[in-house]
C-alpha cells in the first residue's frame, strides 16, 4: 500500500462530482418543499459543495506528499534495523533509497545487501502513513462536504461565494507572472552573489580573458569582455547589417507599393522566417553557410579563416530576425498619418522621395525602438551561436573568425558535468544576469521610445 | 527691390533630364525593394531547399539482402520461452548475432558481417519472435546496411567499398526502401536504427504539460487583467512583469528551470515534466498577451447586454466574453505552443541533451524532444547522421507548419469581426 497522490487526486475529484449532484438536487428539493425561489441557480449550490469538498482535500494532499517521505524515514531510522546503518554521507542515502525503491515495489530486490533489513520497516511505515493520510483526507472531504451541504437554502447565496473563489483563482492565475519575474530576478541574483564572493564583478565586467576551463597549473579567468564583444559583433553588428536594410526595404515595399493581395501572400510566407525553430537556423548556418564562406574568406586570403565564423552565425541570425524588423518598421510606417504622405505627393515629390524624406524621418522613432527590440532578440539568441559561432572566446573584428557569446558559454558551462556548486555553473548565472539586465534594459527602452512616438500622433 | 525670377521652364532640358533622374531614382527604389522581398523568400526557399534536399533521403535506407539458414547454424533457444518478457535477452544470449555475422560473410564474401548494420540482427530477432517456424528454416531477410554502405548506395563511392557496392547492386543485392525504424526508434548511436519516435514522444509529453499549465494560467490572466482589475500598482506590476517576460530571452528560463525547478524542488531531471513546465513558463506571456487581444475585441455592448438582463460580472465573462474570445485566444494558444514546441535553448539547461536511447515511458523518465534530438545528431561524427539531422527536421517543420497552419484556419473560419 504506497501512497499515489494521482489516484487520490481522481478519487476526491470523483467524491466532488457526486457532491455537486447532490447539492444541486438538495437546492432543487428544498426550494421545491418550500415553494420558494432559490436565491442561486441550483448548478451554484452544486459547484459550492463540490468546491468545499475538493479545495480543503486537496491542498491536505499537496501537503501530505511532500511531507510523508520525511516522516516515513524518521520512523524507519528509530527502527532496531536501522541502528547498524553507517551514521552519515552517501552510503546511508544509496541503502535507504534502495530499501525504499523495493519497499515500494520499484525495484525487484535490493542492489545493497544492507539494505534488506530495511525493507519491511520501510514497508510498514509507508503502509502506516499511508492510510493516516487517506483516512486524514477522506475525513477532510467528507467534513467540508457535509458543512456546505448543511449549508443549503433556498436563499443561500451560493453564487456570490462561488463566484469569490473564482475571482481569487483568476488573482492567482496573474500573479505567476509576478511569481516568475522575480523567480527569475532572485535566482540570477543568489547564484550571481555566490559567484562575486568567488570572482569579483569588476573581473567578471571588464576582464579580458575568457578561460573557465583553463585546468588546474592556472586559476580559471573569468573576464567577460571577449564574450561582450562576441555577442555584439554577432547580434548587434553582423545581424543588424543584414537585418535592418532587408527588413526595412521589405517592410517599405509590402505598405508602399507591392498590390493588396501580394501583400496578403507574401506577408505570411515571409513570417515562416520568424516560426523556424532556432536549431535549424543553426544545424543551416553550421552545416551550408559556414564551410561556404570559409571558402570564400580561403580564396580572399584572410587569415584565421575557421568553420565556426562570427559572419555565418551573424547572417542566420540576420535572415531569422527580418519579418520582426519588417513588421515593426511596417507598424510604425503605417502610424504615420495619411495626411503627412499626401501633402507629400501633392507636393510634386515621388513616392520614393516622400518615404525616404516624410515618412521614414516620421516613423524613425518607431523604427529605433524596433531595431532595439531586434538587437535585445539577437544578442538573447543562443542555438545558432552554440551550433555555428564556436566556443573559442576571441577579440577579433575579423568576422570570419571564430568568437563567442554570452549565452553559448552559459551552454557551455552549464551542460558540462561539473559539481553544482563550483566557479563554473555560479559564472553561468552571473552571465546570465548580465544579459537578463541588457535585454530588460533594451526593452524598457524600446517601448518608451515606441510609446511616446505613438502618443505624438494621436 | 524687387526681384522677379523667369518661370521656371518645365519642357526644358535641364527640368526634363531632372525628372527623368527622378524617376529613375523611383524606379530603382522600387527595385530595390522588391530585391529586398525577393532576397528574403530566397532565403526561405533555399534553406527549405537543402533541409528537403538533404532529408528526402534520410527516410530511406539501404537493406542488403541475406540468407540465414538455421538448420545449418542452429540457434539452440527454448522456443516456449520467446513469448516471455526477457525473449529478447534469451535470443541474445544465444548468439544470434554472430549467426547473422557469420551468414553475411558467407553470403556477402569476405567482411561481408561489415556491410550489414551491426544492429542487423535485432531485425532477425524480432522477426523470429513474431514467427519461430523461422529457426527451422532458410529465410532470405532483408538487413539494414551499415552506415557506410548505405551512404555509398545513394552518393556513390569510390574505392573497394564502391566496387564492393556496385557489385551488389548488380546481384539485386540491394534494395531502397522507406526507413521504418527511423520512425519507431528512439536515438541510438548506429544511424541504421536510429529513430525519432523518442524524441517526438517525449515532445508530445512536454507540450501536454506546458499546455496544461500555460493555457489555463494565461486565459484566466488575461480574463483577470482585462476585465476585473482595478487601476492601481499592483496591475501596474503584473501588466509590466508580463510584458518584460514576453521578451527575455529563452535560456533565462532554463537557469530558472535550473536553480528552481531541479536544484530547488528536486524534480526528475532531463524529464517532460520539468521541460513541459520551463515551457509554461515561456508561453504563458505569450498567452496572455493573444488573450488580452482577444477579449479585448469583443465589443462592450455584449457585456452591458448581459449585465442589462441580469448577469454577475462573472457570468457575463464566462457565459459570453470568454466563448466569443476563444477563437482568438485559441489562435494564440497554438503558435505560442508551436513556438515551444521548437525551443532548444531552455531544455538544455535541464539536461534534456543526455543521450537517451528509451522511449520515455511517463512524464518523469528521462527523455529528449524533437529539436534537441536535431542538436544532438547535428554533433554526431557519423556521416549516416547528416542526412537523418534534415530528416528529423523536415519532420519538425511539419508539425510546426501544420500547427501554424490550422491557427489561421482556425482564426478565418471562427474569428468575428465587429
Amino acid at each position: 500500500m504506497t501512497f499515489n497522490a494521482a489516484a487520490l487526486l481522481l478519487l476526491i475529484a470523483g467524491l466532488a462530482l457526486i457532491g455537486w449532484l447532490a447539492g444541486r438536487a438538495r437546492s432543487n428539493l428544498l426550494a421545491g418543499r418550500a415553494g420558494e425561489k432559490l436565491h442561486s441557480r441550483p448548478q451554484y449550490h452544486g459547484w459550492y459543495v463540490a468546491l468545499w469538498l475538493f479545495a480543503p482535500a486537496a491542498l491536505f494532499l499537496a501537503v501530505w506528499s511532500s511531507m510523508s517521505p520525511a516522516l516515513i524515514t524518521n520512523q524507519v531510522l528509530t527502527s532496531e534495523a536501522a541502528q547498524s546503518l553507517p551514521s552519515f554521507g552517501f552510503e546511508r542515502g544509496a541503502i535507504l533509497s534502495d530499501a525504499r525503491a523495493v519497499a515500494q515495489g520499484r525495484q525487484a530486490a535490493v542492489r545493497l545487501p544492507a539494505a534488506a533489513p530495511l525493507v519491511k520497516p520501510y514497508a510498514d511505515a509507508s503502509h502506516k502513513y499511508a492510510w493516516i493520510g487517506i483516512a486524514a483526507m477522506l475525513a477532510l472531504a467528507l467534513a467540508g462536504g457535509l458543512y456546505a451541504f448543511t449549508r443549503i437554502k433556498p436563499d443561500f447565496r451560493a453564487r456570490t461565494r462561488v463566484e469569490k473563489i473564482v475571482m481569487l483563482f483568476l488573482l492567482l492565475a496573474s500573479l505567476v507572472a509576478i511569481l516568475t519575474t522575480f523567480g527569475i530576478v532572485l535566482s540570477l541574483l543568489f547564484e550571481s552573489i555566490r559567484f562575486f564572493r568567488l570572482v569579483s564583478p569588476a573581473e567578471l565586467l571588464f576582464g579580458t580573458e575568457w578561460a573557465p576551463t583553463s585546468g588546474a597549473p592556472q586559476p580559471d579567468t573569468f573576464g567577460g569582455i571577449p564574450l561582450f564583444w562576441g555577442t555584439i559583433l554577432i547580434g548587434a553588428i553582423i545581424a543588424m547589417i543584414v537585418a535592418i536594410p532587408i527588413g526595412m526595404m521589405t517592410a517599405v515595399y509590402l505598405t508602399q507599393y507591392a498590390a493588396p493581395a501580394v501583400r496578403k501572400w507574401v506577408k505570411p510566407i515571409l513570417e515562416i522566417l520568424a516560426g523556424v525553430p532556432t536549431v535549424v537556423y543553426g544545424y543551416f548556418a553550421a552545416l551550408t553557410v559556414a564551410p561556404a564562406l570559409r571558402e570564400f574568406a580561403v580564396m580572399l586570403g584572410i587569415p584565421n579563416a575557421s568553420t565556426e565564423s562570427a559572419l555565418a552565425a551573424g547572417i542566420v541570425m540576420g535572415v531569422m530576425i527580418i519579418p520582426f524588423v519588417s513588421s515593426m518598421a511596417d507598424d510604425s510606417i503605417n502610424a504615420v498619418p495619411q495626411a503627412m504622405r499626401d501633402g507629400s505627393l501633392a507636393l510634386g515629390a515621388t513616392p520614393n522621395e516622400t518615404i525616404r524624406q516624410v515618412l521614414i524621418p516620421a516613423a524613425l522613432p518607431g523604427v529605433m525602438g524596433g531595431i532595439l527590440l531586434a538587437v535585445s532578440r539577437a544578442i538573447g539568441e543562443t542555438m545558432i551561436v552554440v551550433m555555428a559561432a564556436g566556443l573559442s572566446a576571441n577579440m577579433t573584428a575579423n568576422p570570419f573568425a571564430s568568437v563567442t557569446t554570452v549565452t553559448a558559454q552559459i551552454v557551455k558551462l552549464l551542460t558540462g558535468d561539473q559539481e553544482f556548486d563550483s566557479a563554473k555553473t555560479l559564472a553561468a548565472f552571473a552571465l546570465g544576469l548580465v544579459l537578463f539586465i541588457v535585454t530588460l534594459l533594451l526593452n524598457i527602452v524600446a517601448l518608451r521610445i515606441v510609446k511616446k512616438y505613438r502618443e505624438a500622433y494621436e | 527691390m524687387n526681384r522677379q525670377t523667369a518661370p521656371t521652364d518645365w519642357k526644358g532640358a535641364v527640368m526634363q533630364k531632372r525628372i527623368a533622374g527622378r524617376y529613375a531614382a523611383e524606379r530603382r527604389f522600387r527595385l530595390m525593394g522588391l530585391g529586398a522581398v525577393l532576397l528574403s523568400g530566397a532565403f526561405l526557399a533555399f534553406l527549405l531547399f537543402v533541409m528537403v534536399g538533404n532529408g528526402a533521403r534520410g527516410f530511406m535506407y539501404t537493406h542488403v539482402e541475406v540468407p540465414v539458414d538455421f538448420r545449418a547454424m542452429p540457434l539452440t533457444v527454448d522456443k516456449t520461452r520467446l513469448g516471455d518478457a526477457d525473449a529478447d535477452q534469451v535470443i541474445a544470449n544465444a548468439g544470434l548475432a554472430d549467426i547473422v555475422a557469420f551468414a553475411a560473410d558467407e553470403a556477402l564474401g569476405t567482411d561481408g558481417s561489415k556491410l550489414i548494420s551491426e544492429n542487423a540482427w535485432k531485425e532477425v530477432r524480432s522477426a523470429i519472435k513474431d514467427n519461430p517456424e523461422l529457426l527451422n528454416a532458410r529465410t532470405v531477410f532483408d538487413l539494414p546496411a551499415s552506415s557506410e554502405v548505405d551512404i555509398a548506395a545513394k552518393e556513390g563511392a569510390k574505392g573497394a567499398l564502391g566496387a564492393k557496392v556496385d557489385a551488389l547492386e548488380k546481384d539485386g543485392k540491394l534494395s531502397t526502401g522507406i526507413h521504418w525504424p527511423f520512425f519507431r526508434n528512439a536515438d541510438a548511436t548506429d544511424p541504421a536504427v536510429a529513430g525519432i519516435w523518442g524524441a517526438l514522444k517525449g515532445s508530445v509529453l512536454t507540450i501536454f504539460i506546458a499546455f496544461l499549465i500555460a493555457f489555463p494560467t494565461g486565459v484566466l490572466a488575461a480574463l483577470y487583467l482585462e476585465e476585473y482589475a482595478p487601476k492601481n500598482r499592483w496591475t501596474d506590476l503584473i501588466e509590466v512583469s508580463i510584458n518584460n517576460l514576453a521578451a527575455v530571452p529563452s535560456i533565462i528560463f532554463g537557469l530558472l528551470a535550473l536553480a528552481v525547478f531541479i536544484n530547488w524542488f528536486g524534480l526528475c531531471q532531463a524529464s517532460p515534466l520539468v521541460g513541459g513546465l520551463t515551457l509554461a513558463l515561456m508561453t504563458m506571456p505569450v498567452i496572455v498577451i493573444a488573450s488580452r487581444n482577444a477579449i479585448k475585441s469583443v465589443p462592450p455592448s455584449i457585456r452591458d447586454a448581459a449585465l442589462g438582463v441580469g448577469a454577475s460580472p462573472v457570468q457575463v465573462v464566462f457565459h459570453h466574453v470568454l466563448p466569443l474570445a476563444l477563437p482568438g485566444i485559441l489562435t494564440g494558444t497554438i503558435i505560442g505552443m508551436a513556438r515551444a514546441l521548437g525551443e532548444t535553448a531552455p531544455l538544455l539547461l535541464v539536461g534534456m541533451r543526455a543521450f537517451i536511447g528509451d522511449v520515455p515511458g511517463g512524464i518523469c523518465s528521462p527523455s529528449t524532444v524533437l529539436p534537441m534530438q536535431i542538436f544532438l545528431w547535428s554533433d554526431e561524427v557519423d556521416r549516416g547522421f547528416v542526412e537523418k539531422t534534415s530528416a528529423a527536421i523536415i519532420v519538425l517543420l511539419v508539425v510546426l507548419l501544420s500547427m501554424n497552419a490550422f491557427a489561421i484556419y482556425l482564426r478565418n473560419k471562427f474569428e468575428k469581426r465587429w
